[in-house]
């Protein structure tokens, strides 16, 4: 845990209010570590996922002696000093060959994790594909394929999608350049076949885009290698916190006006409001008036039949008496 | 695979495959739920690359059918909409800063902050037309001083309050009052700062 900061002069000020938690938050920073060992394919996988997150990424080149699914404190820590949310860390041991570890953060601890062991047979680097690389911190456009990132329930590769997607998002923009739609990160993985026991590749493929003219409005779309060409095994995973999760996914109250409810408007442009009206009581219907059936009446005519034969007594009585 | 569909002269810039994607165009990522078709191992490459066509033409025909395009000196630049995925942010939400204590005792109390108007030492009187101090040398707050003749209060006379001087006396006695209660507050505050 870092020493908790207090800003002693502007610029101190500026740097830690960069890092503040914010209702429209920074893009994040992806921090590339290696462990003690770390072959060569592992290294050269993570040089080209930094090349792919330039400039939202940093990365390192010293030995940490990290074991991410033991003890993650280390990754806490460079995550909390280097402001870094997205962690990608490479080791190789005889067990877990050429492993590439994800590791998000939630508030500088670990949200989730997954390991990814890369098949060093099919894996190729941005730099073996002789062609023209795309400018850097171009947003990719995404694209998954294949049943098991549909996935109802979460797993390895519901969490690999999300993982990808947080790595690929860049900046956010509310345009782009049309220009700028060069390249296209694909990632598929074909289904699981019932009765085989290891699980199906994630394939990791860059594209670059070219379009032609197609005598339409639309352009006709090609692709090219771009590289990194990389196949994934999935290893182990931890998933994240449900609660910790509910708290990640809040998103801050905007000011933009919320829908008006029961407010519609028809085809015809006119606008339509549904109101909604108490409970009915039918015992205070009106039906109709009749003389007769009047409520005060009803009260009035029984005072005036005790007063009637109160009067009806007294008069008798005053009556009887002088008879008497 | 993807069934293309179009004349031949012209080349085919329609997708058609049995579930049709799905898109996040804020994100620029659409989502292929069809099984991956793969036909043999040495084929892989081919198949993916034709997996991958088929989806940037998806995803490029939907950005340039559905986002509204503006064409500026720059460049042709598209809106896209906002992000639909639910992806974790990294840090919480910020927490709004807390009440000062004074905050608290005026949201208590209901005291709003003075205003300009308040401040200012300045009021109109619609009687002469002009516009008057309100307190100060020759503030409107002493304009019943210097009266030549005064009504007396008979409830305050009782008390021996009423009468000449009295409007004098008890602003005397708000100062006072102000006074003591300015000293109270500095001594709580030097305690410690207790509500």
């Amino acid at each position: 845990m870092l020493r908790q900061i207090k800003p002693r002069n502007a610029r101190s000020k500026r740097a830690l209010d960069k890092r503040a938690p914010k209702a429209v938050e920074n893009p994040k920073t992806a921090l590339f570590l290696r462990g003690s060992s770390c072959s060569q394919i592992a290294q050269d996988a993570l040089s080209d996922l930094y090349q792919l997150r330039i400039p939202l990424a940093k990365k390192f080149t010293k030995k940490n002696e990290i074991h991410p699914f033991d003890d993650a404190s280390s990754l806490e820590f460079f995550s909390e000093k280097n402001d870094a949310s997205l962690l990608v860390f490479g080791s190789t041991s005889k067990k877990r060959p050429h492993a590439i570890t994800l590791v998000r953060t939630f508030a500088y601890k670990v949200l989730d994790m997954l390991e990814l062991y890369l098949d060093p047979e099919s894996f190729r680097t941005l730099s073996q594909f002789k062609n023209k690389k795309c400018a850097v911190g171009l947003k990719p456009l995404l694209l998954f394929a294949g049943t098991p990132f549909e996935s109802p329930v979460p797993n390895e590769y519901t969490l690999a999608k999300s993982f990808f997607t947080d790595f690929f998002k860049g900046e956010p923009a509310d345009k782009v350049d049309v220009e700028g739609l060069q390249y296209i990160v694909s990632i598929s993985a074909r289904d699981s076949v019932d009765g085989e026991e290891a699980k199906p590749k994630i394939h990791l493929r860059v594209y670059l885009i070219k379009t032609k003219r197609s005598g339409q409005k639309l352009p006709r779309v090609e692709v090219e290698e771009m590289g990194p060409r990389m196949d994934f095994r999935v290893g182990r995973v931890k998933e994240a916190d449900e609660s910790v999760m509910k708290e990640a996914l809040k998103k801050a109250k905007t000011n933009q006006e919320r829908p008006k409810k029961n407010i519609e408007t028809d085809i015809m442009g006119d606008k339509m409001g549904r109101i909604h009206l108490g409970k009915q009581d039918l015992k205070e219907l009106q039906t109709r008036k009749m003389k007769g059936l009047k409520r005060s009446r009803d009260v009035l005519d029984s005072e005036d039949d005790e007063e009637m034969l109160d009067d009806a007594v007294s008069d008798e009585e005053s009556v009887k008496k002088p008879r008497k | 695979m993807a069934t293309t569909t179009e004349g031949s002269s012209r080349l085919p810039v329609q997708v058609q495959k049995p579930t049709p994607y799905t898109f996040d165009l804020g994100l620029l990522l659409a989502q292929d739920p069809n099984p991956l078709q793969l036909s043999t191992a040495s084929q892989l490459e081919e198949d993916l690359a034709a997996t991958a066509r088929d989806g940037a033409q998806a995803l490029i025909n939907q950005l340039l059918s559905t986002c509204p395009i503006t064409s500026t000196p720059s460049g042709v630049l598209l809106s896209l909409p906002a992000i639909e995925s639910r992806i974790p942010r990294e840090k919480p939400l910020p927490t709004p800063a807390a009440q000062t204590t004074w905050q608290k005792f005026a949201a208590k109390k209901g005291i709003k902050p003075k205003s300009a108007a308040t401040r200012q030492n300045l009021q109109y009187n619609p009687d002469t037309g002009e516009w008057e101090k309100k307190w100060g040398y020759k503030g409107a707050n002493k304009a019943k001083d210097d009266q030549w003749i005064v009504e007396v209060d008979e409830k305050k006379e009782v008390d021996g309050d009423g009468g000449r001087g009295a409007g004098r006396r008890e602003r005397r006695e708000r100062v006072k009052r102000n006074e003591r209660l300015m000293r109270r507050n500095e001594r709580r505050g030097r305690k410690g700062g207790g509500n």
